[in-house]
């Protein structure tokens, strides 16, 4: 069996576990926009589904490819990169670099046959806390439909 | 000579805040306040509007701040009684009452206050709650030093001889200690109304006729019910529960005629608790003018109408009455939108009253050499162009003890900013 | 690298944190993670027997890595981080886990979830505490020098606190002339003087006094740097001037908002004014004896708040209006925040037309008279004078029609009386809120500050620190924030200035650590790092990138695109975000 098959029949399997699955998420955020605006989400009590872990740096442009494909390895279901609007950023330009990665990463994911859907770059401002509470939500129903990270290891059988 | 230094008389969230702003410009500053701690009001409140943040959760880093401060000298259970000299040289003459419990050997354990017999209403609970004779006013109280209540100590001496560190002392002084300082800042905050006169209201005769600080004491995590709203007759968790606005303010019969600027919107924010609390709850506000300015408080009261479901009737009810056997009570009011006269059953009635000047106030302003308004509010010298300068250089004040402003923590915080600054000017005049 | 003894301290934060999240729980899954040597729960691990806890057992467990789980490192770190050098740890060696605004709060109703969620955190925090290293924080100069942007009554108050305490002052109007919108005003309430009294000393304070320097027709060209050491250049005529200076005060004021033509009959007819523009023609006495004016409160503020009322309460017909009206209602134009000063501004120029002419009709439409204080006096006042103040039904605007002899119709709800009522006027002022300029989006993106959700610029905490701005040394005064009254104004101006003088008195500050580290044996002088940083802080020099650390801001972007990862950043290295990444995901 060659691997893409290999992999496109443990996508398979993933979805089929769909109704007792529940996603796991990792959410890159920046020290002053997009965590301030998780923070805010949570002042202001807005609820959103607990699929979500939240990791802070400083500015998104900190965020490598690396970070999203180790995270994708481990077996996280989805990955949201997250940073202030474009023209906002604090260091100025940060967040126009981590777009940039952000396509490259895009584009390469695709080859290797991840969904679509699966990594996402959002732009949350400090003053957003409905913003990011919405983006969990709708992250997490996507991520529930798409099923499980195939590159799972448990899902991945050796060829 | 110009003395470097300054005293803060208050220690609520503007005298804390101007402490901070002056000990950070290198002011060496005296921070005296009454009470055993410092926290004031705010450290009463279980959230802050429209934020809903937990209030002594951000109030909490700023008092510590305060005592850690290399330039803060904190005098708690203290009071100013003499006043000399004028501005960049006064002579202050402070009185440090006796706490009874030596400050210095106190860790605060608290071993004390489980054996004291004696059981008094606290009055950092607004009377909702109970304290001992040997206490500490709250759970984050600063500095953490227990304190001996003298006037209902019975000295039965179980305190000193639990104590551990051995830190009680019943013999304790009074110490007066003589202050050189440059300026003073006036801070000293706002006392809340009570309304027994209005007797339509039956506060003081109805059991579950409360005022808005009562009602914050039952909501906070660290308050008498540990954040339950168990009202006071049963302990039942209120499913109904009225706000009143404007009771004594506003009004030229009792209270006063201005606006205390601030209930409207604590009102909103604690139906919102309320409903928060319990999602089958109702939650009622009858008010005249519903007066929520200010950044992001719009946006709030409409939030609390759509999604929370808090309703607003604009009406002054005219009266309450009370069940005799279940204890619920009745509103009688007009709705002034509809003309028509209803009545609506509430299991909890919150009475939002003025905010009124300390009681201690004109006292405190004759030993400044101050003026105070018809009220007892400091006046500014010019209430346009100077509006925290008293007529005394020198001596300035922030916060609701110049009267009801904006009247909210924001505005306290930037008041006492800007008496920093005034002091920052006359100190520190062309010396950068 | 020395072996990590971690201390975990897990809040309860009274019932915020405890009464959803299962804290005993978390406590004891703390303890089953490798290198945890200790951990505990407080009931407010901010609180003083919260913070006595933590140094008491760093000293007793001989721990050299502490990590709290409770609220934001936002508001708390700095405390904590306090905490751990009294008890003699380098403040790097803390690390945080947010299980208060990102956990207990967000997720109320789903204990379980919730506390699995905190144990997760905790356990990413711990994965990153264990790769913590003690930092350096260098010293910077803070220049004793400020910018103030705007010469209004916001602009100068702080110019003149500042420059009276010492420092050297730089005043931005990009108008010919300082004064701003009070300049502007006829009569300021209460007391109903002229403006010009209380703005006219203010304008000769800033002018008169040797350490402020005054730019009128002046705009901001280029604001670069950071705190202490900003550089500006400001355009003045064809010329730019360069500034260095220490702190900045941002007191651009707001706009008085006019509604779209054709809104109200605003632009279409004549005699429907805004309430600013009805006050210079008092001032300018081009008013002559009214009959009737009429004033509409909240016109283009408060949007999108919808009360609705009890339909079967209202007068039929009333009650078919207002519904195909709701129906066929477009967005509405204008702002949703109430802007505080214009019930009273329109009740000054009420009592001013009644005491020029105490026959004339004076009609206020209002939604919520917002009197507040002891403006209410002068609510009364109006009344006195025979001011009639008739509540209107704000989700419907009045009809507006053109009537005979330049009269204007206006035909509201009023709902007090239960009847719709017309009013044939001379005047009609609309009152329409303060508002956000266009400028202030290039103003914020120049300075790199954030503008909050109703669009003035954003404070860094609404309650605490209602004049910083988010960035170091940059400071709000005035209406730049929000509405505001005069007095107001020129106190949110002082606090600015007290606390722009607070960097500027200490004359250094302590920066960050958080810098970029270059390691010159991998580093192959590509010049990527040089020509990617914002601020200037790699130069290649001899076939290497060297750091400049008094500039560096510690983004992290140099490190995340250099080809050869030479680049390594303290506090936030690969090492450490990796090591979260790997433990989110671990059990």
């Amino acid at each position: 069996m060659s691997e893409v098959e290999s992999v496109t029949n443990a996508k398979d399997a993933a979805r089929s576990d769909n109704a007792s699955f529940d996603p796991r998420i990792l959410v890159f955020t920046c020290n002053w926009c997009s965590y301030a605006g998780a923070d805010l989400a949570g002042t202001s009590r807005l609820q959103y589904p607990p699929n979500a872990r939240i990791i802070r740096t400083m500015c998104s442009g900190r965020i490598e490819p690396v970070f999203v494909l180790e995270a994708l390895r481990d077996g996280a279901d989805g990955v949201i990169v997250t940073g202030c609007h474009p023209g906002d950023c604090h260091y100025v330009k940060g967040n126009f670099r981590a777009e940039k990665r952000f396509n490259f990463l895009k584009m390469a994911l695709k080859q290797i046959g991840v969904e679509e859907d699966r990594v996402r770059l959002a732009w949350i401002s400090a003053g957003e806390g409905e913003k990011f509470s919405l983006l969990i939500r709708d992250m997490t129903d996507k991520i529930r439909e798409l099923g499980p990270n195939p590159f799972k290891s448990s899902n991945i059988k050796a060829t | 000579m110009v003395e470097k230094s300054a005293l803060v008389i208050g220690g609520g969230i503007a005298g804390i805040q101007a402490s901070l702003d002056l000990a950070n410009r290198g002011v060496k500053t005296y921070l005296v306040e009454k009470s055993p701690s410092i926290g004031g009001r705010m450290a009463q409140l279980d959230k802050t509007f429209p934020t809903m943040d937990c209030s002594i959760c951000i109030l909490a880093p700023k008092m510590i701040e305060c005592f850690r401060h290399p330039n803060i000298e904190l005098l708690t259970y203290s009071e100013v009684k003499e006043v000399h000299g004028s501005a960049g040289d006064f002579t202050v003459k402070v009185v440090k009452k006796p706490r009874y419990v030596q400050a210095d050997k106190c860790v605060g354990c608290g071993t004390c206050a489980d054996h004291c017999p004696v059981e008094l209403p606290n009055e950092f609970d607004s009377g909702m709650g109970i304290r001992k004779a040997i206490y500490l006013p709250f759970a984050q109280a600063v500095p953490r030093i227990y304190t001996v209540d003298k006037d209902h100590c019975l000295d039965c001496g179980l305190c000193q001889s639990v104590c551990n560190a051995k830190a009680v002392d019943l013999e304790q002084q009074p110490v007066e200690l003589e202050l050189h300082v440059g300026g003073i800042v006036v801070a000293t905050g706002f006392d809340i109304y009570e309304p027994f006169r209005i007797t339509s209201y039956g506060y003081g005769k109805y059991k579950n006729v409360i005022t808005a600080m009562q009602l914050e004491r039952l909501l906070s995590a660290s308050g008498p019910t540990g954040g339950r709203i168990m009202r006071p007759s049963d302990g039942r968790i209120p499913r109904t529960v009225a706000f009143l606005q404007c009771v004594g303010s506003r009004d030229q019969r009792f209270g006063y005629p201005y606006c205390s600027s601030i209930c409207c919107k604590y009102a909103v924010k604690d139906a919102v608790l309320i409903k928060e609390h319990r999602a089958d709850s109702e939650a009622y506000i009858f008010y005249i003018d519903l007066r929520v300015f200010g950044k992001g408080f719009q946006e709030f009261a409409n939030r609390a109408k759509k999604e929370f479901g808090v309703k607003f009737i604009r009406s002054s009810p005219g009266e309450i009455r009370e069940d005799p056997e279940t204890k619920d009570l009745t509103l009688w009011y007009e709705d002034t939108l509809t003309r028509t006269v209803n009545s609506l059953k509430a299991d909890l009635v919150v009475l939002c009253t003025a905010l009124m000047p300390r009681s201690d106030s004109v006292e405190l302003a004759k030993i400044l050499g101050i003026e105070t308004d018809r009220y007892g509010f400091l006046v500014p010298s010019n209430s346009l162009a100077e509006p925290v300068d008293t007529q005394v250089p020198g001596i300035v004040g922030c916060g609701y003890c110049l009267g009801p402003r904006t009247g909210d923590i924001p505005d306290s915080v930037t008041q006492a900013g800007a008496a920093a600054a005034r002091l920052s000017e006359i100190l520190m005049a062309g010396s950068g | 690298m020395e072996e990590a003894r971690i201390g975990v301290y897990v809040c309860h934060c009274g019932v915020n944190i405890g009464g959803v999240v299962k804290v005993p729980e978390v406590v004891e899954y703390a303890k089953t993670l490798p290198n945890v040597e200790w951990a505990e729960a407080n009931l407010y691990t901010c609180s003083e027997a919260g913070l006595s806890s933590i140094k008491d057992s760093i000293k007793k467990n001989g721990l050299n890595r502490v990590v709290v789980a409770s609220c934001t490192p936002r508001t708390h770190e700095p405390l904590f981080r306090s905490t751990c050098e009294e008890a003699g740890l380098n403040k790097y060696l803390f690390e945080m886990a947010n299980i208060r605004e990102q956990c207990s709060w967000v997720h109320s109703h789903e204990p379980e979830e919730a506390t699995r969620k905190a144990m997760d955190t905790v356990r990413m925090a711990v994965a990153r505490a264990r790769w913590l290293e003690p930092q350096d924080e260098p010293e910077i100069d803070v220049a004793d020098s400020a910018m103030v942007i705007g010469g209004g009554i916001a602009g100068l108050t702080a110019a003149v606190s500042m420059a009276n305490q010492g420092f050297r002052v730089h005043l931005v109007e990009k108008e010919p002339q300082l004064g701003g919108m009070t300049r502007r005003l006829g009569k300021i309430y209460p007391t109903l003087q002229d403006s010009s009294e209380i703005i006219d000393p203010l304008m000769k304070a800033a002018t008169s006094n040797k350490n402020v320097q005054v730019y009128t027709s002046a705009t901001l060209k280029d604001v670069s740097g950071y705190v202490g050491n900003f550089k500006v250049t400001l355009k003045k005529g064809t010329e730019d001037a360069n500034l260095d200076v220490g702190t900045i005060v941002i007191a651009s004021g707001a706009l008085n908002y006019e509604p779209p033509k054709g809104s109200f009959q605003y632009g279409v007819l004549d005699k429907v004014v805004t309430q600013l523009q009805l006050e210079r023609l008092l001032t300018e006495g081009k008013l002559t004896e009214p009959e009737r004016v009429l004033m509409i409160q909240c016109v283009g503020a408060r949007t999108g708040e919808v009360w609705t009322y009890e339909l079967s309460d209202m007068k039929q017909s009333f009650a078919a209006r207002l519904l195909s009206k709701i129906l066929g209602a477009k967005k509405e134009e204008g702002w949703p925040y109430c802007s505080k000063i214009c019930c009273m501004n329109a009740i000054k120029n009420a009592i001013r037309i009644k005491e020029l002419w105490p026959k004339a009709h004076v009609d206020i439409l209002f939604s919520d008279v917002r009197t507040y204080k002891e403006y209410e006096d002068f609510y009364r006042k109006a009344r006195t004078l025979g001011v009639k103040f008739i509540r209107y039904v704000r989700e419907i605007p009045p009809e507006i029609t053109e009537a005979p002899d330049k009269k204007v119709k206006v035909t509201a709800y009023d709902t007090l009386a239960g009847v719709e009522t017309e009013f044939l006027c001379d005047w009609v002022a609309l009152s329409t809120p303060l508002c956000p300029s266009k400028e202030d989006v290039m103003l914020a993106r120049m300075l790199k500050v954030p503008l909050g959700p109703d669009g003035f610029f954003m404070e860094a905490h609404p309650k605490l620190r209602p004049v910083d701005c988010q960035s170091d040394g940059i400071f709000l005064a005035g209406t730049a924030s929000g509405p505001k009254d005069i007095p107001e104004s020129i106190i949110s101006a002082k606090a600015a200035a007290a606390r722009a003088s607070i960097l500027m008195g200490n004359k250094r500050l302590k920066a960050e650590a958080l810098t970029a580290d270059v390691n010159p044996d991998l580093c192959i002088g590509c010049g990527l790092c040089e020509e990617l940083c914002p601020y200037g802080a790699h130069k290649i020099e001899s076939g290497k990138s060297k750091t400049i650390a008094a500039v560096c801001r510690g983004c992290g972007v140099c490190a995340a695109d250099c080809p050869r990862h030479a680049i390594s950043m303290r506090h936030y290295s690969d090492h450490q975000i990796l090591a979260q990444v790997e433990a989110m995901m671990a059990q």
